[in-house]
């Protein structure tokens, strides 16, 4: 034996084997994430220098006051939330619409599934290049077939010269390239649900509208509360899509929290300034998804 | 069981040893040897370890790596044909070249140099180097070449000035150039114009005709509101943006002259003269121009080689307005960085890059010489379009060598992006921005 034997008890010998099993995950989720997060919190405190041997200067809640005072946060923070409370209830709805047609096909189930799935599993980036390019005015997919195949426009749009039109692009790719991952999780959901529900209500003379509203949704519904949550934290992180197809502009009109956070850190290289604009972003996600789950779901879902 | 799992033990440790000793022992002989004999000498294991201490001594070669942001056509020269030069010549020298494209070139260094792990060199547009250098990041080379005066005196002023924060020099000029007005030939004549524009004012007539000949047609393209884009119509039209000694912005970036000039510039987007990519971005100008969209672009001596486009094409100054013919100036400096473990290597590079030769080299692909000697040289006089590009830099102008630059072009690149989207008044984005300017005029010490 290469280990001498010592007698454990049985508790111990489970605590130092949980405690194996456990600490190569610990370790990296410390190092990787625990570890930056902190460092993150502390650099929002500071004037942080870029050059690392020079002193950082501590500067309390300055950081946080600039965010306050900063009209293009602002600007940033709603267009955060429009594009939350816009992609989240598109995703959700049309997700639950094409989860249900799936569910009801009788054949290629796993094929429409797939198909649906596909823009989740496509890379952020080259997809907001292409809607980049599909935006594209005057001569631009979309602009043709508004123009030439629908005709419901007289003229093309320019749509990357207002702010109002430049965020279309961005809220469209985050609705067709979430609806298969939600689609995905409802799906599992209506799966789920007894049929004898659906038959009963059938004998009872109960309408399809009635089946959805009194049997599907209040089954499904701590699927919907999750989705929303999850949904929700995706909305405030958009970034990648912002940053290709716009990148803030016109005149960074459709700036949001995280690429203006990008910028000022990385451009700027104020860090500081940068860490504290994240924090606020964090601070906003972790409230309200405690809220949502908190009112949402009902008390014995939660335990 | 046991005993099986005595020897599984003992063969590893054995094996373990024997692979540990081979990777560490460069004249050590090969697995040549069966592995049963290996198992018999373990003993004499430490004896070895200890010959190999003394055994490696040799010296480790130099690394020196260099950022740049040449575009394919000069790399490709770099490697080829520079770089083996210069590892030639200095033996034990190697040169590890990191190509990072232009945009995002200055946020890679900066993410670097936080990590603490700059490139030894970069070749950094002239309108970044006194950032750096304000930052603590560059080495001063007028202090750290002894010869470096030599070197100040062989290459043009203009371009040497770009590296000067306060009283130092934290670079050296590699290459130059300016913008031109490159017009499609081809349309000109369709559209029944005689030549190139030389005023601002035969500009717009060329535009009209454009327009008049199909409205399809773009008569101007550029990529931003930036300074490189801008500045030249400010500086044509007789203003700037900030005043002789970078003090203030106020009355000269939202001064009538300059007011003047995004109005020219509103005017020409409003009816339809200039693409609206100046404003909305994603457009690939070159290739609008190629395709004979575009009328004229301005742009600098990397073109001609670069350019794959359809659409022929002659060059011209700058259009001339009452400031004259003033065009951006361009280019790249080299410096080096405190941090660099091979300063010494570091700089005999920069001095290869100085040389005549390798200069005379580069510019093959476009990249103007800032030797004097250089410019001189019968490769040069006769080149087929260097001298639109040496004459148009006898007119340009440099963008602010302040080390608040970027921020400072970001101000006014949004604003005049407000102004030509009619987002707001003249008054209200130019003039916030030259207030705002004026702070990031002032350096603290």
């Amino acid at each position: 034996m290469i280990f001498p034997s010592v007698r454990l008890s049985r508790r111990s010998q489970q605590v130092i084997s949980a405690w194996v099993f456990i600490l190569p995950g610990l370790l990296l989720y410390v190092i990787f994430l625990i570890y930056p997060i902190i460092k993150a919190l502390q650099m929002s405190f500071y004037e942080w220098s870029v050059m690392p041997g020079d002193p950082n200067e501590f500067i309390g809640l300055v950081n946080y006051s600039r965010a306050l005072r900063d009209p293009i946060v602002a600007v940033s923070m709603r267009n955060t939330v429009l594009y939350t409370i816009i992609t989240v209830p598109g995703q959700m709805i049309l997700a639950f619409f094409f989860a249900f047609l799936v569910d009801k096909v009788a054949r290629g189930k796993i094929f429409f599934r797939t198909l649906y799935y596909i823009p989740v599993i496509t890379s952020w980036v080259v997809v907001s290049i292409l809607f980049r390019y599909f935006f594209q005015s005057p001569k631009g997919l979309i602009n043709h077939i508004l123009l030439d195949i629908l005709h419901v426009i007289q003229q093309p749009i320019a749509w990357f010269r207002e702010p109002a039109t430049a965020f279309i692009p961005i809220l469209v790719l985050g609705i067709w390239k979430g609806i298969g991952w939600s689609m995905v999780i409802f799906l599992a959901a209506l799966q789920t649900i007894p049929k004898e529900f659906y038959d009963a209500a059938a004998i009872d003379g109960a309408t399809a509208w009635r089946k959805l509203i009194s049997i599907t949704l209040p089954l499904i519904r701590p699927t919907l509360v999750f989705t929303l949550v999850m949904l929700m934290i995706g909305g405030f992180n958009v970034f990648i899509s912002v940053v290709l197809i716009t990148n803030g502009g016109p005149a960074q009109s459709t700036e949001v929290i995280l690429s203006y956070m990008y910028h000022q850190a990385f451009d700027y290289i104020d860090f500081g300034y940068g860490a504290a604009l994240a924090f606020i972003v964090a601070i906003i996600i972790v409230t309200v998804s405690y809220l949502q789950i908190r009112f949402l779901r009902r008390p014995e879902e939660i335990s | 069981m046991k005993i099986r799992l005595k020897f599984l033990t003992c063969f590893s440790i054995l094996l373990a040893a024997s692979l540990l000793l081979t990777s560490c022992a460069p004249t050590a002989t090969p697995s040549e040897e069966p592995t049963a004999a290996i198992i018999k000498e373990t003993v004499i294991v430490p004896k070895e370890v200890e010959v190999e201490k003394v055994v490696t001594a040799t010296p480790e070669p130099a690394v020196i790596s260099f950022w740049h942001a040449y575009n394919e056509v000069e790399t490709e020269l770099l490697e080829t044909e520079v770089i083996p030069l210069f590892e030639e010549a200095n033996p034990g020298v190697t040169v590890e070249l990191l190509n990072v494209p232009y945009d995002d070139f200055r946020r890679k260094l900066l993410v670097a140099l936080t990590g603490g792990s700059p490139p030894d060199l970069m070749r950094g547009d002239i309108a970044w180097i006194t950032e750096f250098a304000y930052m603590g990041a560059l080495e001063p080379l007028d202090e750290f070449m002894s010869d470096f005066d030599s070197y100040a005196e062989a290459v043009f002023p203009g371009p040497l000035s770009t590296n000067l924060l306060k009283d130092h020099y934290y670079g050296l000029p590699l290459d130059t150039n300016t913008r031109v007005l490159i017009y499609n030939t081809e349309m000109f004549a369709d559209a029944g114009i005689a030549g190139p524009p030389e005023t601002i004012d035969d500009f717009l007539a060329a535009c009209e005709k454009i327009e008049a000949f199909d409205a399809e047609l773009y008569c101007f393209a550029d990529g931003g509101t930036y300074g490189w884009a801008v500045n030249p119509w400010i500086w044509s039209m007789g203003s700037d943006i900030v005043d002789s000694s970078w003090t203030t912005a106020s009355g000269y970036l939202d001064g009538p002259g300059t007011q003047a000039t995004y109005e020219f510039l509103k005017d020409l987007l409003d009816k339809g003269y200039m693409h609206p990519t100046i404003v909305e971005g994603g457009l690939d100008v070159w290739g609008a121009f190629g395709n004979g969209e575009v009328g004229m672009i301005l742009e600098g001596p990397w073109f001609p080689p670069y350019y794959g486009g359809e659409a022929e094409y002659g060059f011209a100054l700058m259009p001339a307005g009452d400031g004259g013919h003033i065009s951006v100036v361009g280019g790249e400096d080299i410096a080096l960085f405190m941090q660099s473990q091979h300063k010494e290597e570091a700089v005999n590079f920069i001095r290869f890059m100085l040389t005549e030769e390798i200069q005379l080299t580069m510019a093959q692909v476009g990249q103007i010489p800032v030797l004097k000697s250089a410019l001189e040289s019968d490769y040069i006089v006769n080149h087929e379009f260097f001298g639109y590009f040496l004459e148009q830099l006898q007119y340009s102008k440099a963008r602010l060598p302040h080390p608040n630059w970027t921020k400072i072009e970001d101000v006014y690149k949004i604003a005049g992006a407000e102004y030509l989207l009619g987002l707001k008044s003249f008054e209200e984005a130019l003039g916030a921005a030259a207030v705002t300017i004026d702070s990031l005029l002032v350096l603290e010490d």
